[in-house]
């Protein structure tokens, strides 16, 4: 059997599954869509961060831009739901667009350049001269659409569809070559590749994974503010379970969301900011004892993982 | 009106110099970018709140407090956390993140311990120490911490204050990178770090004195926040990294004293969006920043062009 | 060996300025296939910023490059890997948490070869890289890292072949064992530039050599001449007194 076949039936297949039938016995409807929510955006990062080399301190300017997305058709044009998504997908393509000239920076000039520009989507979005068309600071009620059921089932799909496009990198040429461009670009311009190219790739479809994430999400909830959903914290967790875990593999992200995210939830609701202490403890010990993430600790024994 | 802004963008330009200068120096010798800058400022308001509050004395005595702790503060992180880091895979990437680490280890112990709740100090309380020494040497009575004038303008005391004191502070950094041994030898390391290691010059020494000093200069911007921005949270560490990043970027990263450009021109322009497009001023240092990234990533003073 | 054929190489009145400075200052050469041609010269006389020029890593700021018949000056270089062109670097970075296999994998997929492309373990064999095939290249020290450079170059199927200091911290074993892949790699019909600093390994292998000084040629022609030439000399000479 092909491994990414494989991947497909024993990573992505069982995970999908348990998902969706996890709302049937358990109770908290929500813990587990904001579960779906998170694997969907750690592996939004692990494609531009763990394969191309670019960390998304902005990340979740992609998600808001979809959330609102979402919001604006809604609102303004009526349209179903699902039509919504899609359009919020496509406004975080087009925000990755806007932004493509990010990628001639690196490293920390990178970083911090998405995180100014996701600064900058939310205050412009949250500014009270656009009411007219975002509600600008007031935030947005869709109770047209209010549907979690459905919102739910829509955030598996792109879950799976993630997982599929992970599965590919890991398991392609193109997936190798990306990882090549982020170890050296120019010999990865020497191996053939064309390193701009690839890089507008694996951002576009970072950006598009955040911008459907951010819709299923505005869909979700209906009432939101600006300040929720371009939240810092969306970016910080995203990177954080996907580091946790280990990048450029399709288990990582998977395996942090689940520890992390879980412990966020048995201890995190009432006092976030012991939380907060506790995963930045976790980035600090991580980075300096294990900065490949826990899937290292297999790989150091010689255990191949996916 | 125009004025005003100019005078009032200088006043706060220059303190905003004083901000990102220590993000600075540690980015030259180190190429570390300091994410935790921000939460350090924060900690230093926090000491010129408890010099007020504990001690009831001018809060102008938290600033040697402050820089000597973040000194120490500085000098020990260094040996904790950098020879691990130097030793990794991709230093300059996991410090991103490690420093980040501890900017959320900062703001979340700081909000056990304080609160969320928005902290000032009355404006007037700045600056005491003056008016005390004036009553008892030279009589007089003792006045109340007015407004100053300028160019026909009045300015809150604490702007003045605040910019004289961060024009000291570059001044002296200024004395140790230019007039001492171990600016000497800092100033090599920042040029060519490399080369700096092959000629037998003590790189963690010098890289951690740059530390130490980064702090605690930070620190001392810190002691000024709660009367340049009226109030600070343990939250306000994220909003002052960026905008520091934002005038060291400006200036120049690597270079400190281009900083000091970075600060005015910053300020500057920060004062005219407040003034005349102030539902937009939000959106300034995240446009500026990323327009000079695009442009000129060297920053207004500087020769390295970084892209990938 | 043919070097009366059709060059394949042709570079006219190339300049390259790096702010003021010329680094290279109106360099012609050509080169044919199945040709060995060394560039050699002092340090910064502009034989890597030539290769550089070459390979497409800069645009340059006048003269001509024809490679083929067609001007590829300016053009990107993994668009000039598919037509045909390839290098390995001084300091060669390889893909340093890859194996050395999807190192090479890299350059097989996405290199375009243009006739079929070598098969993998063949190449891991000649070069000295079978038992650390399914190793990450950072485990390889600096010579192997330098044949991994060359396997991923030679992964393309090269015409052109730019080889920038690959003797460099060889030892003398290794040193005829990577002349004799040379040579033979010119024997299969491609042409090859080389930049050298070891004089004894130039002579062995070259057909001709252009002396660079100051981004110009100053001498063409056999090593063994080149060495007799006044010119040649006060450059080598002075290069060293200035260094």
């Amino acid at each position: 059997m092909p491994s990414a076949l494989r991947h497909l039936l024993f990573i992505m297949a069982p995970l999908v599954v348990v998902l969706a039938v996890l709302p049937g016995v358990y109770q908290n409807h929500l813990l587990l869509f904001n579960f779906v929510i998170f694997l969907i955006l750690a592996q939004g990062v692990n494609i531009i961060y763990g394969f191309t080399g670019y960390l998304p301190f902005g990340y979740v300017g992609f998600f808001g831009a979809g959330a609102y997305g979402f919001a604006i058709m809604v609102m303004h044009l009526q349209a179903p739901a699902v039509v919504a998504v899609v359009v919020a997908g496509l406004v975080g393509v087009a925000l990755g667009l806007l932004l493509t000239p990010l990628l001639r920076l690196s490293g920390a000039y990178f970083a911090i350049a998405n995180l100014a520009a996701s600064l900058a989507v939310l205050h412009l979005v949250a500014n009270p001269a656009l009411e007219s068309i975002t509600k600008g600071p007031y935030g947005v009620s869709l109770t047209g659409t209010f549907n979690p059921n459905s919102a739910y089932i829509a955030a598996l799909v792109v879950l799976a569809l993630t997982l599929a496009g992970v599965v590919y990198l890991k398991n392609s040429s193109f997936g190798l070559a990306l990882q090549a461009v982020r170890e050296d670009s120019v010999s990865a311009a020497m191996s053939g590749v064309s390193v701009v190219k690839m890089r507008v790739i694996a951002w576009l479809a970072s950006a598009l994974v955040a911008g459907l994430a951010g819709g299923i999400y505005a869909w979700y909830v209906s009432v939101f503010y600006p300040d929720n959903v371009f939240s810092g914290d969306f970016s910080i967790f995203a990177i954080v379970f996907a580091l946790f875990g280990g990048v450029a593999t399709i288990t990582g992200p998977i395996v942090g969301v689940i520890i992390l995210y879980g412990i966020y939830n048995v201890i995190g609701f009432t006092t976030p900011q012991y939380f907060q202490l506790i995963y930045g403890l976790l980035i600090m010990g991580l980075v300096l004892f294990l900065p490949a993430g826990l899937v290292s600790l297999a790989t150091r024994r010689g255990w191949h993982v996916p | 009106m125009l004025t005003y802004a100019l005078v009032a963008g200088v006043l706060f330009g220059l303190y905003f110099s004083l901000v990102g200068i220590g993000l600075n120096l540690v980015f030259g010798v180190m190429r570390i970018v300091n994410l935790a800058h921000g939460d350090i400022l924060m900690l230093g308001a926090f000491i010129a709140l408890g010099v007020v509050t504990l001690a009831g004395i001018d809060p102008l005595f938290a600033v040697p407090l402050a820089f000597i702790v973040f000194l120490i503060v500085g000098l020990l992180l260094y040996w904790v956390l950098v020879p691990r880091l130097q030793g990794s895979v991709n230093p300059e990437m996991l410090s991103i993140i490690l420093f980040f680490g501890l900017s959320q280890v900062i703001e979340a112990i700081t909000t056990i311990f304080a609160g969320t709740s928005e902290r000032s100090i009355q404006s007037r309380l700045l600056g005491t120490v003056f008016t005390t020494i004036q009553v008892k040497w030279f009589g007089g009575k003792p006045g109340r911490g007015g407004p100053i004038q300028i160019f026909g303008q009045s300015f809150p005391a604490p702007w003045v204050i605040a910019a004289g004191t961060s024009l000291i502070a570059i001044g002296l950094v200024y004395l140790y990178l230019y007039r001492t041994r171990l600016g000497t030898l800092t100033r090599a390391v920042m040029s060519r770090r490399d080369e700096a290691l092959a000629t037998g010059i003590d790189v963690d020494r010098v890289s951690a004195a740059a530390f130490g000093v980064g702090l605690g200069l930070a620190a001392v911007a810190g002691v000024f926040a709660p009367f340049m921005f009226g109030s600070v949270t343990p939250a306000f560490g994220a909003d002052a990294t960026v905008t520091s990043f934002a005038i060291v970027v400006l200036g120049s990263l690597g270079n400190p004293l281009g900083t000091a450009l970075g600060g005015v021109v910053y300020g500057v322009c920060y004062m005219l969006v407040q003034t005349y497009l102030s539902s937009w001023a939000d959106l300034l240092p995240y446009v500026l920043l990323i327009l000079i990234l695009l442009l000129r990533p060297s920053g207004l003073l500087g020769r390295q062009v970084r892209v990938a | 060996m043919s070097p009366e054929a059709k060059p394949i190489l042709n570079v006219s009145k190339l300049v390259k300025r790096f702010g003021g400075f010329y680094a290279l200052d109106g360099l012609s050469f050509h080169v044919a296939p199945g040709e060995i041609l060394g560039l050699v010269g002092p340090n910064g006389s502009g034989k890597t910023t030539a290769i550089n020029v070459i390979s497409g890593l800069y645009a340059p700021d006048g003269g001509e490059v024809a490679f083929d018949g067609q001007q590829i000056g300016g053009i990107a270089s993994h668009r000039l890997v598919h037509r045909g062109i390839n290098r390995t670097f001084q300091v060669p970075k390889p893909f340093m948490s890859l194996t050395v296999r999807e190192n090479i994998k890299v350059a097989l997929s996405y290199g375009r070869a243009m006739v079929a492309p070598p098969a993998i373990n063949e190449l891991l064999e000649q070069y000295r890289l079978a038992e650390f095939a399914e190793r990450p290249a950072s485990e390889l020290n600096s010579a192997q890292q330098k044949m991994l450079d060359l396997t991923r170059a030679l992964a393309t199927r090269p015409r052109l072949l730019l080889l920038d200091e690959l003797a460099a911290g060889l030892n003398p074993a290794e040193l005829d064992w990577i002349a004799g892949h040379i040579k033979a790699l010119a024997a299969s019909g491609v042409a090859i530039i080389v930049v050298e600093h070891l004089m004894g390994f130039i002579e062995h292998i070259t057909d001709r050599v252009i002396v660079l000084n100051a981004g110009k040629e100053i001498f063409e022609g056999k090593l063994a001449a080149a060495v007799k030439e006044p010119q040649v000399i006060e450059v080598f000479l002075g290069g060293e007194h200035a260094a």
